[in-house]
């Protein structure tokens, strides 16, 4: 204990009482470092001792500190988490004599007022109430004496823009506070450098990290692919461990297993809809032994104590590396104890992608966290905040400031970008080279202290299967959806039937009509190095090497063999398939969801280009399906797929996304994270559509555009697959619908419009002409005239009494003149034209056939137009474009409006 | 050779779309510009309403300019809801109206038929320009904004209306929309319009061509408000008789044939 030996007796005396017999691995190396005045990151699994390295030498410093304000900042993601940290720390701080409080949003004014008055040593926050403290006069000065700033769970937060906004504000502390200590606790990532300069920006910094490979024990299994079956093989597993932690993707898949294990009496269900007051409950139940298990989704992943865990399960795969470890993390809470969890896989695609997870995990090959760099909607927030906070600042320190933050050290000239855009919205007022407060900034700022994405929601009730199927954010619903609407939620199509507050009832719909908006659930990307790993398991088959056991390895093969069988191939890291299926076109591509998601896109955007018609896309991490019209087949979007050129997909999918709902209601957030928008702002005033257009080629815009591009699909990855296409590294193989390509698809999203407005146009006139009915006379025999619809002239029409071919095509109202034709004597000049007119009408129909015809139906289209229209050899969409033009010229100087 | 259309004209009328605008000519004897529902003033109803963007009256004033420069009307006619805030006027139509204005007159004499947005609007106008809030005939064409009863003088005329910002949605195959402003044109029934010696059911020569709003902000779907007319044009209008065009003048069909197609076989 030579390390413990330096601290003040106090401390030692409360690590004794502890019962800290000894110091963990990561505490012995963090503490002297901690001493020492390092920015600190430290990276070990939960339950190791990580906030005790940091706050021990905390503890310690500030027993020798005396002074007003607050002295340490810990900062926790969560406000659950807040209250568990709270409990924690509160022994200590009354051991030592040092005062802790919470604030958070739930914190009481009583509270808060009391703190104002006499700041704690410790203030337990979060990062968006901090946002808040810079407002207040009071506590602005009690910051002034901050000198650490614990953040805790910091990998939850880097990689949001969440994360950006602290960055930002943790360099306005530095501005009243002077430099002060940093240190960052975080679970396992690819990039700890990364993440410890996002805590520290250019300031150097330390890294202690346990390696999590030594911690884990992960295993695998599959019990068939029905839900009852895996059901019970959970139960199986419960009874089998004192404490079990099962964790799910989803809510509705939390619900689904608690409901088919409410049964055993000892299984609570966990997750973020649920109530504090019953989460608090199922927590407490489940920490007292009352509950063996509890089913949670990620809103247990973070370190919040809920005792010890011995087993942990998996339900389906966990999608990333990164998020096994953390969960399996959670079990044996013991120092050094080894934790122990298994994977439950539910399907083929499923199964195969939790061996490379689990592979990787037991590697420590987890993935980097991805930083929000330069997210222009935070920086506006950070501007708008500066500016209340300062009434009026130069243009250049809100450059220094945000400059010193990881996310915007290469902001270039964003920052005068956004204060231009805000100013033209009148959030801030800019005036030579300072910003100031405008007369909105103060109100903006309170309701928007967060950068989360919180909104009311509304529910979708399904009519049919009377059961809720979702919800939806408000200012989706009334943006883009009305009575009659066709929308997108869960993979499937729904038709809006009624609307009322707080609740839609819809009925599911089977085709789309208008542009259709689409809502993402909990969907969590499998990253391409998965993807393509996977890809290369279902290529070699070699299972042992990924530790599978007996029955995923049976149910793996069998999977195959049937494929061989059926005479399909295996799509794999090396292969694409294309299989045509009834309603579209699946491509088998290992490329991970944001890759497809641009790739898909890509290829529904040129197939609309070149077919003119729209087409619907849905993808997954192995597949893109494309909804298509039946005369496109898989070997036109081959042909499409091998003449890509990989450097032009960004310029194809930025002029394309534009017109999607997705890319539109992004705008919309982004724009009311900017405070163009407010929040409670009444959407029905205007259409969204076009209050949308109103950003074009704003910052506002770009912003969307960046997150697109970096949130939801991953170019450079959809890139690099068009590249080994090319370079023959990647074949590309056609075939008829495989068990493969027909599993696990319908994770729905947008349509893509076809190029031009005039596609529509054009198909609105063909429509039109179709129904448009007319006299067929024939002017050889002139005996036979019938009446019928365009659509069903055949493509050469024949009188049916003399089988001549001169027909004549009229319009309703021109039935008369038949009659005038037939006159044989006595005839005016009038008669005499009317009959020569009809004649050469008939010979046009003769030459030109149903396109003729065609041509005759349209509007103010007689003999001599057709004639000019068929004259000009005008084949499809050029032939209806000559019609237009015909008919807009008539109407134009038509005599009779 | 077309057969006999009941209200045709001595002289020969033109109509002139155009798609920069949305605005349109009008030729007998004179040429008329009309362009309607330029809401000027609308972005300070919608800050108050939490959407801030910066004022778009110049660009609008532009377009305005710009189908004046290249048709050189003798007359322009704005045809109601030149300003935008009831029952208060805005600073900003305060601030924008008088300049915007004054470029206009500088052109060609104006004139307005007020709407229901133009409470107030007296303030911008001369006295002669402003024309009667019923309605007006000039060059055998009724002008009239579109939320009252027209004027009995109108019976048996083309009615130019506005007020009710037509906007088009059409569809292709897979059922792509394109919304897009047009013009809806419909004869009128004399009884249903309250004009004094109504001609007999559907044998009037009255009819109506609602335009759509300068302003790019302003649009309703024409299907609804056929569903659910809210002025008396609206309520009058033969929908089966009807035509739709879009703003450059491309001829679309009658209104039941926008009405919704496919998607019904099988649910």
């Amino acid at each position: 204990m030579e390390i413990t030996k330096a601290l003040d007796p106090r401390v030692q005396a409360c690590i004794r009482e502890r019962g800290f017999t000894r110091l963990s691995e990561i505490q012995s190396e963090a503490i002297p470092l901690v001493r020492r005045g390092d920015n600190l990151l430290l990276i070990a699994p939960t339950g190791t001792g990580k906030t005790e390295s940091a706050m021990i030498p905390v503890f310690d410093a500030m027993l020798s500190r005396e002074g007003p304000g607050f002295c340490t900042l810990y900062i926790t993601p969560l406000r659950s988490l807040n209250r568990d940290m709270m409990q924690r720390l509160e022994w200590w701080c009354r051991e030592l004599g040092l005062r802790v409080g919470v604030r958070h949003g739930d914190t009481p004014q009583s509270e808060r007022r009391k703190q104002a008055l006499s700041p704690p040593d410790l203030l337990i926050t979060t990062p968006e109430t901090l946002q808040a403290l810079f407002m207040g006069k009071v506590l602005k000065k009690h910051l002034a004496h901050v000198k650490y700033v614990v953040v805790d769970e910091i990998h939850e937060l880097a990689g949001s823009k969440r994360g950006s906004q602290m960055a930002v504000a943790l360099e306005r502390l530095a501005e009243y506070a002077g430099e002060f200590q940093r240190i960052g606790l975080s679970a396992t990532v690819g990039n700890p450098e990364g993440v410890a300069r996002f805590l520290c920006g250019h300031r150097k910094f330390s890294i202690v990290s346990v390696p999590v490979a030594r911690h884990i024990d992960i295993s695998v299994d599959f019990s068939g692919d029905s839900f009852e079956k895996q059901g019970a093989w959970i139960s199986r597993a419960i009874s089998r461990h004192d404490s079990s932690l099962i964790f799910v993707n989803t809510r509705v898949t939390a619900e689904a297993l608690g409901h088919l294990l409410h049964d055993r009496g000892d299984v609570e269900v966990h997750h973020g809809s649920l109530s504090k007051e019953v989460r608090i409950e199922a927590e407490e139940r489940f920490r007292t032994g009352a509950a063996k298990a509890l089913i949670a989704t990620s809103s247990m992943e973070l370190g919040i104590d809920i005792g010890r865990i011995e087993h942990v399960i998996q339900f389906g795969s966990p999608r990333e590396v990164a998020r096994l470890v953390q969960r399996v993390g959670r079990a044996g809470h013991r120092m050094d104890a080894v934790s122990k969890g298994t994977v439950l896989a539910t399907g083929f695609d499923d199964l195969l992608e939790s061996l490379v997870i689990a592979r990787r995990a037991k590697a420590g090959q987890v993935e980097d966290v991805f930083f929000h760099t330069n997210a222009a909607d935070v920086l506006a927030n950070q501007v708008a905040a500066m500016a209340v906070e300062y009434r009026e600042i130069p243009v250049q320190k809100i450059r220094e400031i945000v400059g010193r933050s990881y996310p915007f050290s290469d902001a270039g000239d964003l920052v005068s970008e956004v204060c231009t855009q805000m100013a033209e919205h009148g959030l801030i007022r800019v005036e030579g080279d300072y910003v100031r407060s405008g007369g909105r900034s103060r109100r903006y700022l309170s309701s928007n202290l967060s950068m989360i994405h919180d909104e009311r929601k509304v529910v979708v009730f399904d009519m049919v299967s009377r059961k809720t199927v979702g919800t939806l954010d408000e200012s989706f619903v009334v943006g883009f959806l009305h009575t009659g609407a066709v929308f997108i939620t869960r993979g499937q199509l729904w038709r809006v039937l009624d609307m009322d507050e707080g609740k839609i009832t819809v009925e599911p719909a089977k085709k789309a009509k208008g542009e259709l908006p689409s809502w993402e659930g909990e969907q969590i990307p499998v990253p391409f190095s998965i993807a393509r790993e996977v890809g290369s398991l279902r290529r070699s088959g070699n299972f042992e090497e990924y530790h599978a056991g007996e029955k995923p390895r049976d149910f793996a093969r069998k999977f195959l063999g049937e494929m061989e069988k059926n005479r399909t191939p295996v799509p794999d890291d090396t292969l694409i398939t294309l299989e045509n299926a009834p309603e579209g076109v699946v491509c088998n591509v290992c490329a991970g969801h944001k890759a497809n998601e641009a790739l898909g896109r890509v290829l529904s955007i040129l197939v609309a280009a070149r077919f003119g018609t729209t087409v619907g896309i849905e993808i997954d991490a192995y597949r893109i399906y494309l909804r298509l019209p039946s005369m496109v087949r898989a070997a036109d979007i081959r042909e499409i797929l091998l003449g890509l050129d990989p450097s032009h997909l960004e310029g194809i999918l930025q002029l394309a996304m534009k017109r999607t709902a997705l890319f539109k209601w992004k705008m919309v957030q982004v724009a009311k994270k900017f405070g163009a928008i407010d929040q409670d702002a009444e959407y029905e005033k205007i259409s969204i559509h076009r209050l949308i257009d109103l950003f074009e080629g704003t910052v506002v815009q770009k912003e969307a555009y960046r997150e697109l591009f970096s949130v939801y699909m991953d170019v450079p990855a959809a890139s690099q697959i068009v590249s080994l296409i090319r370079q023959g590294s990647i074949h590309v193989a056609i075939s008829h619908l495989s068990l493969l390509g027909a599993e696990g698809l319908f994770s729905s999203r947008d349509q893509i419009s076809p190029p031009t407005p005039d596609q529509a146009v054009i198909m609105t006139l063909k429509r039109r002409l179709d129904q448009q009915e007319v006299i067929l006379a024939c002017m050889h025999c002139r005996k036979w005239k019938s009446r019928t619809m365009v659509a069903r002239i055949p493509d050469s029409p024949k009188c049916p009494l003399c089988n001549a071919g001169l027909i004549a095509v009229l319009k309703p109202w021109e039935e008369p003149l038949i009659a005038l034709a037939k006159k044989k004597s006595q005839r005016t000049e009038e008669e005499i034209a009317t009959e020569a007119r009809l004649i050469r009408n008939a010979n046009i129909v003769l030459s030109g056939g149903k396109k003729a015809a065609i041509a005759l139906a349209a509007r103010g289209v007689g003999p001599e137009n057709a004639s000019r229209i068929l004259s000009t050899l005008a084949e499809g969409d050029r032939f209806y474009q000559e019609i237009i033009k015909a008919e807009r010229n008539y109407i134009r100087t038509r005599r009779f409006w | 050779m077309l057969p006999a259309i009941p209200w045709r004209l001595e002289t020969v009328m033109r109509l002139t779309f155009l798609d920069r605008g949305p605005a349109l000519i009008v030729e007998e004897s004179i040429r008329v510009l009309v362009v309607g529902d330029l809401h000027l003033g609308i972005e300070a109803d919608l800050s108050r309403h939490g959407l801030h963007i910066r004022s778009r009256s110049r660009e609008r004033m532009d377009r305005v300019v710009s189908c004046i420069d290249s048709e050189e009307p003798d007359l322009l006619i704005l045809l109601g809801d030149v300003k935008h805030n009831v029952p208060l006027t805005s600073r900003q139509e305060y601030r924008e109206l008088p300049g915007i204005l004054d470029t206009l007159r500088a052109k060609v004499p104006i004139h307005l038929v007020p709407g229901n947005h133009d409470p107030g609007i007296e303030r911008f106008f001369r006295e002669r320009e402003i024309l009667p809030r019923t309605g007006a005939l000039i060059d055998n064409v009724g002008y009239l904004h579109g939320h009252t009863y027209p004027d009995h003088s109108l019976q048996g005329h083309l009615i130019i209306s506005g007020h009710h910002h037509p906007l088009v949605t059409i569809r292709d195959q897979v059922g792509c929309a394109l919304r897009t402003p047009g013009y809806l044109f419909a004869p009128v029934d004399d009884r249903c319009l309250q004009f004094p010696h109504p001609e007999e059911d559907g044998a009037g020569k009255t009819r109506v061509l609602f335009i759509p709003a300068l302003n790019e902000l302003a649009g309703y779907d024409i299907l609804q408000t056929a569903k659910e007319p809210f002025s008396p044009l609206s309520r009058c209008m033969n929908a089966r008789e009807s035509e739709v065009f879009l703003a450059d003048g491309t001829f679309i069909g009658s209104l039941l044939s926008l009405e919704e197609h496919g998607d019904h076989e099988g649910t």
